[in-house]
């Protein structure tokens, strides 16, 4: 622009009209940020996953063998082409209390330099006591740090098998980038799935091999997770592992076979050594046991002869007991005798002393005749015989009394001697009495003693019985052992790490629907912005004409307006779109991935420039039409006001039955409308697209809480699923069924087969499930299976199969065609499809058993046990799976309830996600209809004065230019519901993830949200422009037209 | 003299900053009932800003605006509005015809707001366009359209018709045209009717005749004998 003039008026031009020049430079602004802003949100959170993973050093190759994996197998990976470093773990799932309920926690060791844990709180484990625990976990339980926990294996083994010891002390609360949102994983003990994980120090395993190997690809850490490129470059590694995996297999067999049958040998050793020591230790028990049996039998004799000894000495005593007691009879008669004797001498006496008183009395008389004197001599003479006599007799009874005296006292003497003979007989009768019970007491004890070698004995041959057994058995497993298989996965074995990747395609599907909207918007209200700007200075470029300009300059102007607003918003737009969005969506998804801090925003320039590319297309384009048709014109015809529109009758007005009717405001508001084309174009445009925005936010959420709704509802109506131990034996596995129809918790179970089986149709093959119910008839109970449109029921029948509709879709294939079922050892087999069902998690194949054996010549193997609990509460299915668990003919149980957790954590980041979409279409609907009012109404300005200078009153000019608007407003409503359930079918089917099939309805309630929020919208809006009518100036009607 | 519109020390000042432009200074007059007045003077001498006054469209900063015995000047926007409805007939110099509405619905559009009306047909009939009711406006050439809004002015039935420059944007014989209209209406209806124009030759057709001139009256005369449009050429 060479010409001063013009470039001075550009720039006069802008700041006269700054409303409208920041007008498309707003729209502009917002159109680009929301365009390149929700598109960048895709790589960007590719990025911040990527740089979270890189921080923490995370493996991208994980290797898990059944025999474990050696230090030389480390060493051998390290060695694969392709490998920059590999590192050994150990993990085992273990049981843990916590509160009233048993989980399962994986126990994992802290790697040297991979996988690096991200301590939360408190401090890592550094003894082999010790233990961090899982943030996420800890946080909702009632363990804290601090406390202990201990494990238990949950298997017949001992914990300590693996672990140093049982009890931990949990140190610290870490985040691990192997869990980067909420599941833990499965496991095949306690309930079936892991809980939290627990990080221990190396030294806590008591394992001599590690349970796996993490490794590192070259190049790969420089490459973007969640990306074809960086999983080409872990395939192609992961490949080359898988080479030299079978080497790697067979000498850590031939190392395991060698140990074993080193150890087998030393058990024969061990076994001989101790057979010899038990028939040493049978031979001695023996001696022993004779030796004491001989002494006792010593000690009875000893004891019988000293018993015998006693009885003669007791014999003896009674004899001389007996002698005595005759001694003392004699001498009883003897005293008696003697009392008799001294009983006659004291008669003698009595009568000498008679004869004494006469021979006194006489003698005294003193009558000494003879005769007296005779018989005084003779009575003297007696009386002297009689003293003698008497003197005599005394003297007999004094020595018969000595006599008896002393009888008496040898008597008494032989009494004593009885008393201490008795003594001595009541001694030795105790001593007796205690030597017979030492005799019993030793009995006792030899019996004892026997016994005790007797069971010491068998407990010896039992053991060595058990050694024979355990030999043999180990002999058994050594000839039955398999050489072990490698399992090498990719990251996408963690649990969830493909889940932030499909979050990413997700955003990518919502990017590339979106934006484009909200763009398209954008570009039509610069467009009419500029068109109205060209067509007010027509008269203007009437005059430029006149004067003589070309018209490129004349053009130049408002190119250059276009041009700088649009560029201007562009940028301004990238620039803060491309931060703002992605940070408000990878905010929102750290809802559930809560520790994946790291955020990366870098600039991606090509939606930037895709979008200001797009824009200046739109505007310029749009500049360049409204002016080329102006420029044509010859200036004075320019300069001349335009030829008044024409008005023009509508359809509306050849069916008079209605057009009668109308009053002709109304009449007047219907011409307008159809008159002004464009606006009601883009006005319908503008509010269907916020309607249909805000319809299509809320419906997917409808469609993704319909999975529960209708998976949960109305098709799966078990609450659990167990599968059976396919190593266990056939008693076992019937164990669980039967044990599932006593269960007082269970209402109902229903036994089948279940297992996963590759289908086609010629190209490409899709995993589905296969399931054949045992019984048909019940079948129904467990599974309905209708038309997800006419809610038509199907049956199984025994003439075809019954597919799941995503699965039939991705197949194309109708009821009717035939598939194939591709089978490792029965090649491929051909099935015809009866019905299509309605399905939302996982992908079927429903035969019935008649079905199974026609399609694989041979009856189904039932793998699989359905149950159903009465509340169809998790808490109630999870604790009947604990309890069937337990068996062992059942390997694991999956809840149904589980789905619902899984589409809570997938609402709760999109919630964020749909407010976003929300507000972004109400700020759309508002520029949108500001833009177009604030257009419309300068544009009928001088309508509306000469209304006002008529007498309308102000409400009545409003109702006037309002009525249009609610006419555009509720046309634009209804067209937004129509474009928004097209949008919501495509990003429907677009955010899917492979395994699950999104409702596809929207509800009610949402579309009744949705009108009224767009109504909201759209009264603000009218509700601004009141003020502006209001200041309509009548003097505006004066004028000429323009 | 009944004076049926009476403006007393009309004074209408606008400020831009820091100037004062007196629009009108001190206009006073009084019009008859049934007069047919022309207003006159050059561009800019604040013939408008008496129109505004007069038709309830602007307010005065000063003075007063009797109409039919009502203090105008005191009314309120609402009342205003009122007074523009039921007492208004307004003739524009572009006709400011509604483009979306025929002929007919473009009286009609005047009518539904006013208390007591004249049929819509009848007074379009009356201005020579009863043939042409259901045409639009683009349809029509000039002198019809303004013939239209003189009908959708005089339908209203009002007080006081005001026409400013009806003719401005007219050719001769059709300039000529519609002031017969209008002179008729006025004669045959006893409408009192005021045009403003700058052109001086119709002056002879006016019962009363104003000249206004930097915003103020420089002089008015009464013409006892007003010629018929007819007799003036320009």
């Amino acid at each position: 622009m060479k010409k001063k003039a013009l470039r001075k008026d550009f720039f006069m031009e802008i700041r006269r009209s700054l409303g409208r020049f920041l007008s498309i430079f707003f729209i502009v602004a917002i159109g680009c940020a929301f365009f390149s802003g929700i598109r960048a949100s895709e790589p960007d959170m590719r990025y911040s996953g990527d740089a979270y993973f890189d921080e923490k050093n995370m493996m991208d190759i994980q290797v898990i063998s059944t025999l474990g994996l050696t230090d030389d197998d480390i060493a051998a990976i390290k060695e694969v082409d392709g490998i920059s470093d590999a590192e050994g773990g150990y993990s085992v799932d273990a049981l843990c209390t916590e509160g009233e309920n048993q989980i399962v926690v994986h126990v994992m060791s802290l790697l040297p330099s991979m996988n690096q844990v991200q301590l939360e709180e408190g401090r890592l484990p550094e003894t082999e006591n010790e233990c961090a625990m899982d943030v996420d976990f800890l946080n909702e339980s009632s363990l804290e740090i601090g406390d202990t926990i201990t494990f238990s294996s949950g298997t017949g083994d001992e914990i300590t098998d693996t672990l140093t010891t049982d009890t931990f002390t949990i140190t610290g609360a870490v985040s691990s980038p192997a869990y980067i949102a909420f599941q833990r994983g499965s496991t095949t003990i306690g309930n079936g799935t892991v809980s939290a994980f627990v990080c221990v120090p190396e030294e806590s395993f008591t394992l001599d091999v590690y349970t796996e190997i993490y490794a590192q690809a070259e190049g790969a850490k420089n490459l973007t997770a969640f990306t074809d490129e960086y999983d080409n470059r872990v395939s192609e590694v992961i490949d080359n592992v898988e080479a030299i995996s079978a080497d790697r297999e067979k000498a850590r067999y031939d190392e395991i076979m060698a140990d074993a049958e080193t150890e087998i040998e030393d058990g024969r050793q061990q076994l001989a050594d101790a057979q010899t020591e038990l028939e040493e230790g049978k031979a001695e028990a023996e001696q022993e046991l004779a030796d004491a049996r001989q002494k006792l039998e010593d000690a009875q004799a000893e004891l019988d002869s000293g018993k015998s000894e006693l009885e003669s000495s007791i014999t003896e005593l009674q004899n001389f007991r007996q002698q005595l007691n005759d001694s003392q009879a004699q001498v009883d008669s003897g005293q008696e005798e003697l009392n008799a004797n001294i009983d006659s001498l004291n008669a003698q006496i009595d009568q000498l002393n008679a004869v004494k008183e006469q021979y006194n009395a006489l003698a005294s008389s003193g009558q000494t005749d003879d005769v007296t004197m005779a018989t005084l001599r003779a009575m003297y003479e007696e009386i002297q015989k009689g003293e003698t006599a008497i003197a005599d007799a005394q003297a007999q009874i004094e020595s018969a009394k000595a006599e008896l005296e002393s009888a008496q006292a040898q008597i008494n003497s032989g009494w004593e001697q009885i008393t201490s003979g008795e003594q001595q007989i009541a001694d030795a009768q105790a001593e007796i009495t205690s030597g017979e019970q030492e005799i019993a007491d030793g009995w006792e004890e030899y019996y004892d003693g026997e016994a005790e070698a007797q069971a010491e004995i068998a407990d010896g041959e039992q053991q060595i019985a058990d050694a024979q057994a355990d030999l043999a058995d180990a002999e058994a497993r050594l000839a039955d052992m398999e050489e072990p298989v490698w399992y090498v996965y990719d990251r996408s074995n963690l649990p969830e790490y493909t889940g932030y990747g499909d979050n990413a395609d997700r955003m990518r599907a919502i990017g590339e629907v979106f934006p484009v909207i909200f763009f398209l918007v954008a570009a039509l209200i610069s467009l009419t912005t500029m068109t109205r700007m060209v067509e007010e200075q027509r008269t203007q470029i009437g005059t430029l004409k006149a004067l003589g300009y070309e018209r490129h300059s004349i053009a130049g102007k408002y190119l250059g307006y276009a041009l700088l607003a649009t560029v201007a918003g562009s940028v301004i737009g990238f620039l803060i779109g491309e931060k703002i969005f992605p940070y408000i969506i990878i905010t929102a998804y750290g809802i559930m991935y809560q520790h994946m801090h790291t955020i990366q925003l870098p600039y991606n320039f090509q939606y930037g420039l895709g979008a200001a590319a797009a824009s200046l297309v739109c505007t310029l384009a749009a500049t360049f039409m409204a002016c080329s048709s102006e420029l044509k014109a010859q200036a004075a015809e320019l300069m001349r006001p335009p030829a008044p529109k024409h008005g023009q009758r509508v359809l509306l007005e050849r069916i008079p039955f209605v057009w009668k009717r109308l009053n002709f405001s109304w009449k007047a508001s219907v011409r307008n409308l159809v008159r002004y084309k464009k606006r009601l174009f883009m006005t319908v445009f503008g509010i269907g697209g916020c309607m249909a925005l805000m319809l299509v936010g809320f419906g997917i959420k409808d469609s993704i809480f319909a999975i529960v709704e209708r998976q949960y509802d109305e098709i799966q109506l078990y609450d659990g699923n167990v599968i059976l131990n396919d190593s266990a034996s056939q008693e076992e596995r019937d164990q669980v069924f039967a044990d599932l129809q006593e269960y007082d918790n269970v209402t109902d179970s229903a036994e089948g087969l279940l297992t996963q089986i590759s289908v086609g149709t010629g190209d490409g093959w899709y995993d589905v499930y296969l399931s054949v119910p045992e019984d048909v008839e019940q079948f129904s109970n467990f599974t309905v299976l209708k038309d997800r449109i006419t809610d038509e029921r199907y049956e199984l029948t025994d003439e075809g199969a019954v597919l799941t509709e995503k699965m039939a879709k991705e197949l194309g294939v109708k009821p009717g065609d035939t598939i194939t079922i591709r089978d490792e050892d029965k090649g491929d087999l051909n099935v015809q499809i009866s019905a299509v069902c309605e399905n939302y998690m996982g992908h079927y194949l429903y035969m019935t058993p008649a079905l199974y054996e026609s399609v694989y010549g041979g009856e189904p193997e039932y793998n699989s046990v359905l149950y159903k609990v009465p509340d169809r509460t998790s808490a109630e299915a999870e604790k009947v799976g604990e309890d069937i668990l337990k068996l062992e003919g059942a390997l694991s149980v999956s809840y149904t309830t589980d789905l619902v957790d899984q589409v809570n954590d997938m609402l709760s980041a999109l919630d964020a996600v749909i407010v976003v979409l929300i507000i972004s279409a109400g700020m759309l609907a508002f520029v949108v209809l500001y833009n177009l009012n604030n257009i419309n109404i300068t544009e009928r300005q001088r309508e509306l004065a000469t209304l006002k200078v008529l007498g309308f009153y102000n409400g009545e000019v409003s109702a006037y230019v309002y009525r249009e608007n609610i006419v555009l407003t509720l046309i634009g409503a209804l067209f937004g519901m129509v474009l928004g359930k097209i949008l919501h079918q495509f990003i429907i089917v677009t955010v899917e993830i492979d395994s699950v099939m999104f409702g596809r309805n929207i509800n009610a309630v949402s579309f009744l949200y949705g009108f009224l929020l767009t109504i909201l919208f759209s009264c603000l809006v009218n509700g601004a422009m009141y003020f502006k009518l209001k200041r309509i100036n009548m003097v505006e009607s004066l004028k000429s037209v323009e | 003299m009944d004076e049926f519109v009476k403006l007393d020390d009309i004074t209408k000042i606008y400020r831009m900053g820091e100037v004062e432009i007196r629009a009108a200074d001190r206009i006073s007059f009084a019009i008859s009932k049934g007069e047919f007045v022309v207003i006159v003077g050059p561009s800019g001498a604040g013939k408008t800003t008496v129109l505004n006054i007069l038709g309830g469209m602007d307010t005065a900063t000063s003075g007063k605006l009797i109409v039919d015995g009502q203090d105008v000047t005191a009314y309120n926007a609402r009342q205003l509005t009122g007074y523009r409805r039921e007492d208004i007939g307004f003739v524009f110099q572009f006709y400011n015809l509604v483009p979306n509405l025929t002929a007919l619905e473009n009286v009609e559009l005047a009518l539904q707001i006013c208390r007591n009306p004249l049929d819509a047909k009848e007074v379009l009939e009356e201005v020579g366009l009863g043939d042409r009711l259901d045409n639009f406006p683009a349809q029509l050439s000039g002198g019809e359209q303004q013939r239209v809004s003189i009908a959708r002015a005089l339908a209203k039935n009002p007080k006081l018709l005001l026409c400013d420059e009806p003719t401005g944007a007219l050719d001769y014989n059709t300039g000529k045209a519609i002031l017969k209209l209008l002179q008729n209406m006025c004669r045959e209806r006893g409408m009192t009717v005021i045009v403003i124009t700058h052109n001086q030759a119709i002056a002879p057709m006016a019962d009363r005749l104003i000249h206004i001139k930097n915003g103020r009256v420089s002089h008015m005369e009464v013409n006892r004998h007003p010629i018929s449009i007819d007799e003036i050429e320009w």
